[in-house]
C-alpha cells in the first residue's frame, strides 16, 4: 500500500524539490521543503496532508509557480514549471473574490488576462456557474453569498480557465461541518465531469481518503514525502462510503503514518545523540 | 453541460442562501423618506427662527440680516447677473484647481504607493503641508500670481493635492494581498493588476479623498477671493463687509454653502456607485 509504483504517463512530476527561508531579521534559515519527489499521473486525484506547518502551502505555491523552488524541478507535461501559467489554477483557502466583481465577473477574471473575447469568457463561466451549481447568483456580489457559495465561485473561477492540473489548498477549512462534507461530494461530482489532474491539500484525513486515488503524507518541518497511500475505494463516491469499514481502516493507516511522523523523529535525534 | 446536480440530491445552492437584497433595497427607501423629512423640517424651523431672531430682537440690517431680506437681495443678484457672474468665477477657480489637483494627487499617492522611495522622500514634506493651515500660504500666492485666477487656482491646488495624496496612498497599500496573489497566480501581468484589483480596491478611497478635497478647496477659493481678486463670491464677501451690506454678504455665504453641499452630495453619490458592493458586504 505505502511507496505505490511512479505512474508511468504523469502530468505533473515534483523533482527533489526543496525550499529554504531565510529570515531577514535574524538571517537564520528555515527549510519548509526538503527533497520532495513524487509525480501524479493524468486524470488522477491526489491528496497531500501533512502536520500544520510541514510546507503544504508552500509545496502547492511552488507548483502554480507563485514562490520560486531553492532545489529540484517541478515539470508539468515535462514542461519546467517557472511562474504562474494557464495550464494549472490555484482554489484558494480564502475564497479570495473580487468584492466589487459579479460571481459572473469573478469566474471570467483568468479567462480576460488570457485575452478570451468577452462573449465567449461569459459562455465558458455561465457553464461553470451552472456545474457548481450556482445558476441564478451569476449578478450577485461575493458580499451577498455564503461561505460555501463563494468557495463554489473560486472552484468555478479556477475550472473555467481548463486548466491542465487544478490545485487546490484547503479550500474547505472554513466552512462548517455539514457545508464541508457537502462541497466534498460536490467537488467529486465537478471532478468527475471536467477529468482534471487535481492535487488537493488538507489536514484533515477523512477528507483526503474520501477524496483522493491517492493520498501523500509529508512530514513535519522540514517537509518530506513520507509515504504514498493507494486510496482504492471504488468510484463514484457518495457521502455513505465515509462510514465504510474500508475507508474507516484507510482513514486509521493515514493517521498512524502522521502520528508517527514526530516519533521518528524523536527517536532518529536520540540516535544521534 | 446538464450534468449538473445529477448524483448527491439536496445539493443545490439554495442550502445555503443568501438574503436577497430586493428585499433590503425596500427598506431602505422608506427610511430614506423619513431622514429626508426630518432634515427638510430641521431646515425650515432654522430659517424661520433666523428670521424672528433678525426681525424681533436684532432689528438692525447691518448687523444681521433676515432671510427674507437675503432673498429679496439674492433675487435682484440673478437679476442683474451680479451672482452668476460672480460665482462663475468663483466655480471655474475651484474646477480647474481641483482637477489638477486630483490629477497630481492621485498621481503622486499612485507612485508614492508603488516605489518606497518615492515614498520615503516625499513623506516628510506631505506630513509637514498636510498638518500645516494651507490656508496661511494665500497671501503669498496672491503676491506671487497676482490678483487674477491663476492664484486662486494655484490656491485651490494647494488645499486639494494633500488629501488626494493620502487618500490614494492609503487606498492602494490597503489592496488585500490575498487578491493581488490570485490575480499574480491568473497570469495577469502588472499594469492589468494595478488596473484589475488596485485601483477598483482603492477607487472609495480616492472619492472619499475627492469629497474631503472638495470642501477644502471651497475653501481656498474663498480665501484666496478675501486676499486678492477682482471678482468671485469671495470678492463679493470682502466688497459687501467694508460697507456693512450684510444682505449682500449673506447671499454669498448662503451661495457658498449650496454649492458646497450640491458638490459634496454629488461625490458622495459617485462614492455610493463606487462601492455599491460595500454596503452589501
Amino acid at each position: 500500500m505505502i511507496d505505490a509504483p511512479p505512474q508511468t504517463k504523469s502530468k505533473l512530476e515534483v523533482k527533489g524539490v526543496s525550499v529554504r527561508y531565510i529570515n531577514k531579521r535574524t538571517g537564520a534559515e528555515t527549510i519548509a521543503l526538503d527533497d520532495a519527489s513524487f509525480s501524479v499521473g493524468s486524470g488522477e486525484f491526489v491528496c497531500i496532508v501533512g502536520p500544520s506547518g510541514c510546507g503544504k502551502t508552500t509545496l502547492l505555491n511552488c507548483l502554480d509557480g507563485l514562490r520560486p523552488v531553492s532545489g529540484g524541478r517541478i515539470l508539468v507535461d515535462g514542461r519546467p514549471v517557472s511562474g504562474p501559467g494557464p495550464d494549472r489554477a490555484m482554489v484558494f483557502q480564502s475564497p479570495s473574490l473580487m468584492p466589487w466583481r459579479t460571481v459572473l465577473k469573478n469566474v471570467t477574471y483568468g479567462l480576460e488576462s488570457q485575452g478570451v473575447a468577452a462573449s465567449e469568457a461569459s459562455e465558458r463561466a455561465q457553464k461553470m456557474i451552472d456545474l457548481v451549481g450556482l445558476s441564478g447568483f451569476e449578478s450577485y456580489h461575493p458580499g451577498e453569498l455564503s461561505g460555501g457559495m463563494q468557495q463554489r465561485v473560486n472552484l468555478a473561477r479556477a475550472l473555467v480557465i481548463e486548466p491542465e492540473v487544478i490545485l487546490l489548498d484547503e479550500p474547505f477549512a472554513a466552512l462548517d461541518a455539514q457545508t464541508r462534507e457537502l462541497m466534498q461530494a460536490e467537488l467529486l461530482r465537478v471532478w468527475r465531469v471536467t477529468k482534471k489532474t487535481a492535487v488537493f491539500i488538507t489536514h484533515q484525513i477523512s477528507e483526503a481518503v474520501f477524496l483522493a486515488d491517492r493520498v501523500i503524507v509529508l512530514s513535519s518541518r522540514p517537509g518530506r514525502v513520507k509515504a504514498i497511500v493507494d486510496i482504492d475505494i471504488p468510484r463514484p463516491r457518495t457521502l455513505e462510503i465515509k462510514h465504510d469499514p474500508l475507508t474507516n481502516q484507510l482513514e486509521r493507516h493515514v493517521e498512524s503514518l502522521i502520528d508517527s511522523t514526530l516519533t521518528a523523529e524523536q527517536i532518529f535525534a536520540a540516535a544521534g545523540d | 453541460m446538464s450534468v449538473t446536480q445529477v448524483n448527491i440530491p439536496g445539493i443545490v445552492a439554495e442550502e445555503e442562501a443568501a438574503e436577497r437584497p430586493a428585499v433590503r433595497r425596500k427598506i431602505d427607501r422608506s427610511e430614506r423618506t423619513r431622514r429626508i423629512v426630518r432634515s427638510a423640517v430641521s431646515l425650515v424651523v432654522g430659517v424661520l427662527l433666523w428670521e424672528a431672531i433678525a426681525r424681533l430682537v436684532v432689528h438692525n440690517d447691518a448687523f444681521l440680516a433676515a432671510p427674507s431680506a437675503v432673498a429679496k437681495r439674492g433675487w435682484e443678484m440673478i437679476l442683474n447677473g451680479e451672482l452668476l457672474s460672480n460665482t462663475w468665477v468663483s466655480m471655474q477657480e475651484l474646477i480647474y484647481g481641483f482637477i489638477i489637483g486630483a490629477i497630481a494627487g492621485i498621481a503622486i499617492g499612485a507612485a508614492m504607493a508603488t516605489w518606497k522611495s518615492v515614498s520615503d522622500y516625499l513623506e516628510p514634506w506631505i506630513a509637514g503641508l498636510y498638518a500645516a493651515p494651507m490656508i496661511a500660504f494665500a497671501p503669498v500666492v496672491i503676491i506671487w500670481f497676482g490678483v487674477g485666477i491663476a492664484s486662486k487656482v494655484a490656491v485651490v491646488i494647494m488645499m486639494v493635492v494633500f488629501p488626494m495624496i493620502i487618500n490614494t496612498q492609503a487606498g492602494l497599500e490597503s489592496t488585500d494581498r490575498r487578491l493581488l496573489t490570485v490575480a499574480r497566480a491568473f497570469c495577469a501581468s502588472g499594469p492589468r493588476i494595478f488596473r484589475t484589483v488596485s485601483i477598483p480596491s482603492a477607487a472609495p478611497f480616492i472619492v472619499a479623498g475627492m469629497r474631503l478635497a472638495v470642501g477644502r478647496g471651497l475653501v481656498g477659493v474663498v480665501v484666496g477671493e478675501l486676499f486678492g481678486s477682482r471678482a468671485g463670491l469671495g470678492n463679493i464677501i470682502t466688497t459687501a463687509s467694508s460697507v456693512f451690506d450684510m444682505p449682500t454678504l449673506f447671499v454669498a455665504v448662503v451661495t457658498l454653502a449650496i454649492t458646497g453641499v450640491v458638490l459634496t452630495y454629488l461625490l458622495r453619490a459617485v462614492e455610493m456607485r463606487l462601492a455599491a458592493w460595500r454596503e452589501v458586504a
